[in-house]
């Protein structure tokens, strides 16, 4: 069995092939911005060279599509009609669309506390028109506890709306109606170009007679959908970049379990992600896009504006700072500034392009201060050092500020702490090490620094999850991402074990149904369960439990 | 509003801690405030930072109180982490971290006293006394602290703590003590020797509602705040006034408190009771952070639930207090001490205090030092039904006089040697340190 995954960068595209776990060739070629089919599509041939054809092959894909269409404002034009009930005033949000707000609401538990208004339904043909090329996300509060009110108002819709129609409660099972109004918007706005960009796919694979099945597409959780679900959820691609690179390391590290900080230097900018006990750890609502508030579930990386290519500052006094933007190419590669590159192959700590252009600029620099140009070189790196430093302190310190709402766990904080830096990137080698020391932690430099992203890509399976809400005293459940609410049959009986291994099956049933295979496991990443009292009598439970479906990590080999 | 506030949250929702299963302080409390919140996306929000509480220390909590028969024996993690949570809200304003904070926390503390046997009106410690303690403790005696509690019980713990306190100007407003627990809190309690008239209380009629709280609110402490000039205001901020309250008679909605939290601009607010957990909490949360933060509360109503309208009657009622009140606050320096507390050199009060949640009986005996230099010093002797053999403690002001920390050093010495007492505990709430020493076992 072949897998072969390809990411899309800022830069370049690279392209990885993996037989079983061995990676078995890298490509790269230049990302072509104003035609990323193009491009993607040319890193697949380069890769496609290496494939011996003796076994049938995957394909994974990360792809910026729907990261720069958010990012670029590049969507279909969207309306939100949303049912906000009582509240906070949507007005002093500072929300980028302006919201249909219709009347009705659904409260905290589910129940409907006021209908919606059957005028006010009639009256959205004339709001919205037929939506040709446009597109419309419905969005209730506390939809993801009772899904009827958006239900009713997509019935009413799929009449004679011939847009897109996004459903708020099916993308998340997470309370938060801002952003589930965010989500659901961003995600109506970008569903067509997904729809044509898997239309393209579709041709390109016939051509290279893959079937679809085999085809995937990464999310920023670090898993994969496949094409049809890509394109009624896009909005679950975002920042699979980062993602992938993530999935890359832990692919590649030799650690099986333990916590890290997985460090990815690159030219530009400097990526952190953290792993505890062997699992990555993931945004604790959703991802965040260009400040945009998503219910994305999404692999928390943060990524900082300090890389091998980053300009430098000189204060009057001689203290260096280092980056957020990047200069350009370094000196010694033809370029115009001077770099932390320049300073490593001055070092001779890394041979890029010319050594002698590199310590000329040094000197001439150093002259300014009093140094020699050894004396600079040294200090840029530690500046570098320095940066990433705090950069990963104030990470765990964000993490450690993270609140706890039980005496156990306020007793017992998680512990988070890393022991070891995981490195990647070109520059790894060099900075890793210095770092490590610097905070005192062991390191791995891994190997295939400038393809474990595709390499990530490649490695990753897909992922599923889902969110059970049950409410024994109104004896309903609920479980929005499927976007059922049923009755529960014998209330009395249905407590926390019985809500788990409902969860677990309707998640088996599903992974089914979009051919996941079968080293996947089910995973309870959050539960909890309350007895409810009024009048001193108990009158019922609430459980929630959010399972997710995902393989174990594969490791692969050089 | 002024400048837009950043509001600092210190969210402790207590989700694994219950007095007992079916108690109204049970795991399921702030279930849906927690839920509400998330829903309207307020941790979300820029001008709310969510921080976590932390453990109180043993000294934090024995500069305050006196626990008996130990800390220990008494006091849970969950009691500590409320308390050190409050103590984080108070320490993010001071320390100019945020403008204003909001401790959301349980268990609550205010009918917590000085002397502790055990839980009483569902509190064990006193959550904004301890935290009051811990700012002079850091800023300085000097510092003038006001307490509006707006809970419907009176705060009676507070009340005793504060109430022979120069630096605390303590307000309540509540449901009259006839009609309530813990039956105390009428406007003829104005305080010790030491800080007369900085004991204010607003007894309310049963079915008081917005218009009535408000009316005390700007008739009655908004004038006597604007007065007395305190350095912060810490509002304990009960959530039972609401008309949907299952275990109160009053009439408050979340349009109110919204309201009244936009008035007061409270420099923390620290949540106390509150027990219709599902059609009240929810939106008095919810309002509450929106006022603070100074964004648009006027969408915040409670679905289903039609706040009381009130009796034209019930107003002049309020409005009659509120009037005796003022005339009470004016003239506070114009009484004769000596006409309310003897001639001295000390004033003894006798006291029964029941211990509704524990059940325990305490007798107390006090006395204070009448001394025109400082608060004076106290000698406090009890027993309860739980402890039995009588328990003494002596109790320094902040900033004593000379004269009276020499005669409280010489009476603690004097107790030492008597051995009727189980114990005898030292508190200078001016040192870290508690001296106790237990005769016998």
């Amino acid at each position: 069995m072949y897998a072969i995954g390809i990411d899309v960068g800022g830069t370049h595209t690279d392209a990885a092939l993996l037989k079983e776990s061995q990676v078995a060739a890298l490509a790269k070629v230049p990302t072509d911005h104003g035609d990323l089919f193009a491009s993607t599509r040319q890193a697949l041939e380069e890769i496609w060279r290496h494939y011996p054809g003796d076994g049938p092959v995957r394909l994974q894909l990360s792809t910026t599509l729907s990261t720069n269409a958010v990012v670029e404002g590049r969507g279909v034009p969207t309306r939100v009609v949303a049912v906000p009930g009582p509240g906070v005033n949507l007005k002093s949000l500072g929300l980028p669309f302006t919201v249909h707000e219709l009347q009705g609401y659904i409260d905290h538990r589910g129940r409907e506390a006021a209908p919606l208004d059957p005028a006010e339904l009639k009256g959205l043909r004339a709001l919205l028109g037929t939506g040709e090329g446009e597109a419309v996300a419905v969005v209730g509060k506390f939809s993801q506890r009772n899904p009827s009110h958006e239900q009713q108002i997509a019935a009413e819709l799929t009449q004679w709306y011939r847009g897109t129609i996004t459903l708020g409660h099916r993308l998340s099972g997470r309370a938060n109606f801002p952003r589930r109004m965010m989500t659901a918007f961003l995600n109506a706005s970008v569903a067509q170009q997904q729809l044509e960009f898997a239309a393209m796919w579709r041709r390109v694979l016939e051509d290279l007679d893959i079937p679809e099945e085999d085809v995937l597409v990464l999310k920023a959780d670090g898993g994969t959908m496949n094409l049809a679900d890509s394109s009624e959820r896009p909005i679950e691609t975002i920042l699979s970049g980062p993602a992938a690179s993530t999935m890359g390391a832990q692919a590649l590290t030799e650690r099986e379990e333990g916590s890290y900080v997985i460090v990815d230097i690159g030219g530009t900018t400097t990526d952190l992600a953290v792993v505890v006990d062997g699992e990555v750890l993931y945004e604790r609502d959703g991802a965040v896009i260009s400040g945009y508030r998503t219910l994305v579930p999404a692999v928390l990386t943060r990524s900082v504006g300090l890389g091998g290519d980053s300009e430098l500052h000189f204060s009057a006094d001689g203290k260096i700072t280092i980056g957020p933007r990047r200069a350009g190419a370094p000196l010694c590669l033809g370029g115009k500034e001077l770099t932390p590159t320049d300073a490593v192959t001055a070092l001779e700590l890394a041979d890029v392009g010319s050594r002698g252009k590199a310590v000329q600029a040094l000197a001439e620099r150093a002259g300014e201060f009093g140094l020699t140009w050894r004396e600079l070189a040294e200090r840029i790196l530690e500046a570098f050092i320095d940066q990433l430093c705090a950069a990963v302190r104030s990470l765990y310190s964000e993490l450690e500020n993270m609140p706890l709402y039980t005496v156990r766990d306020v007793l017992n904080p998680p512990d988070l702490s890393p022991q070891a830096v995981v490195g990647l990137g070109a520059p790894a080698p060099v900075f890793i090490p210095r770092l490590a020391q610097a905070l005192g932690l062991r390191y791995e430099v891994l190997p295939f620094s400038a393809g474990a992203n595709a390499i990530g890509a490649a490695a990753a399976a897909v992922t599923l999850s889902l969110t059970l809400h049950a409410d024994t005293e109104l004896a309903r459940l609920t479980i929005p991402e499927l976007g059922c609410r049923e009755p529960i049959e014998r209330p009395l009986f249905f407590d926390l074990d019985k809500a788990r291994s409902l969860a677990a099956d309707r998640l088996k049933e599903l992974g089914r149904a979009r051919g996941c295979g079968e080293g996947a496991e089910i995973y309870v990443v959050e539960e909890e369960s309350f007895q409810m009292v009024r009048g001193f009598h108990t009158v019922g439970q609430r459980h929630m439990v959010r399972t997710q479906l995902r393989p174990q990590v594969r490791r692969v080999r050089g | 509003m002024e400048k837009e506030p950043l509001v600092g949250l210190v969210f402790f929702p207590a989700f694994d801690w219950c007095i007992s299963p079916d108690h109204p302080e049970r795991q399921e409390r702030l279930l849906y405030t927690r839920d509400q919140i998330q829903e309207e996306g307020l941790f979300d929000h820029p001008r709310l930072k969510e921080f976590r509480p932390r453990l109180a220390a043993p000294e934090e909590i024995l500069r305050t109180h006196v626990v008996l028969p130990s800390l220990e024996r008494n006091v849970t993690e969950s009691h500590r982490i409320a308390a050190g949570g409050t103590m984080v809200a108070a320490d993010l304003v001071v320390d100019g971290v945020v403008d204003r904070a909001f401790a959301l926390l349980r268990p609550p503390g205010h009918h917590a006293n000085r002397i502790v046997h055990g839980a009483r009106g569902f509190c064990m410690i006193n959550n904004e006394a301890i935290m009051v303690d811990h700012l002079r403790h850091r800023l300085g005696p000097d510092l003038r602290i006001a307490i509006v509690d707006t809970d419907a019980h009176h705060a009676d713990g507070t009340q005793d703590i504060f109430y022979n306190d120069p630096g605390v100007l303590h307000i309540s407003l509540h449901q009259d003590g006839r009609t309530l627990y813990p039956g105390t809190g009428f406007v003829s309690e104005r305080g010790g020797p030491g800080a007369y008239g900085q004991t204010v209380n607003i007894p309310l009629p049963p079915g008081t509602g917005d218009q009535g709280m408000l009316l005390a609110l700007e008739e009655v402490v908004l004038p006597i705040l604007e007065e007395w000039q305190p350095d912060l205001v810490i509002n304990a901020a009960g959530q039972d006034n609401h008309f949907s309250d299952p275990i109160t008679n009053m009439g408050f909605s979340a349009q109110g408190y919204a309201r009244l939290t936009e008035l007061l601009k409270p420099d923390v607010v620290v949540l106390e009771g509150g027990y219709s957990i599902e059609s009240a909490l929810p939106y008095i949360n919810v309002g509450l952070l929106l006022a603070l933060a100074g964004l648009d509360y006027s969408r915040v109503r409670e679905p289903g639930g039609v706040p009381v309208r009130e009796s034209r009657d019930l107003i002049r009622q309020v409005a009659a207090t509120c009037r005796e009140v003022r005339e009470l606050w004016r003239t506070r320096h114009e009484v004769d001490l000596k006409c309310v507390f003897g001639p001295g050199p000390f004033f003894e009060r006798h006291r029964q205090i029941h211990y509704d949640t524990d059940q325990i009986f305490e007798g107390q005996r006090e006395s204070i030092r009448l001394c025109s230099e400082c608060p004076g010093w106290r000698l406090v002797i009890t027993a309860s039904t739980r402890s039995r053999t009588p328990a003494a403690a002596v109790l320094l002001p902040w900033k004593p006089c000379e004269r009276c920390l020499g005669e409280a050093r010489a009476q603690y010495e004097e107790l030492l040697e008597d051995e009727s007492f189980s114990q005898v505990v030292w508190q200078d709430p001016s040192s870290a340190l508690q001296d106790e020493k237990s005769g016998r076992e």
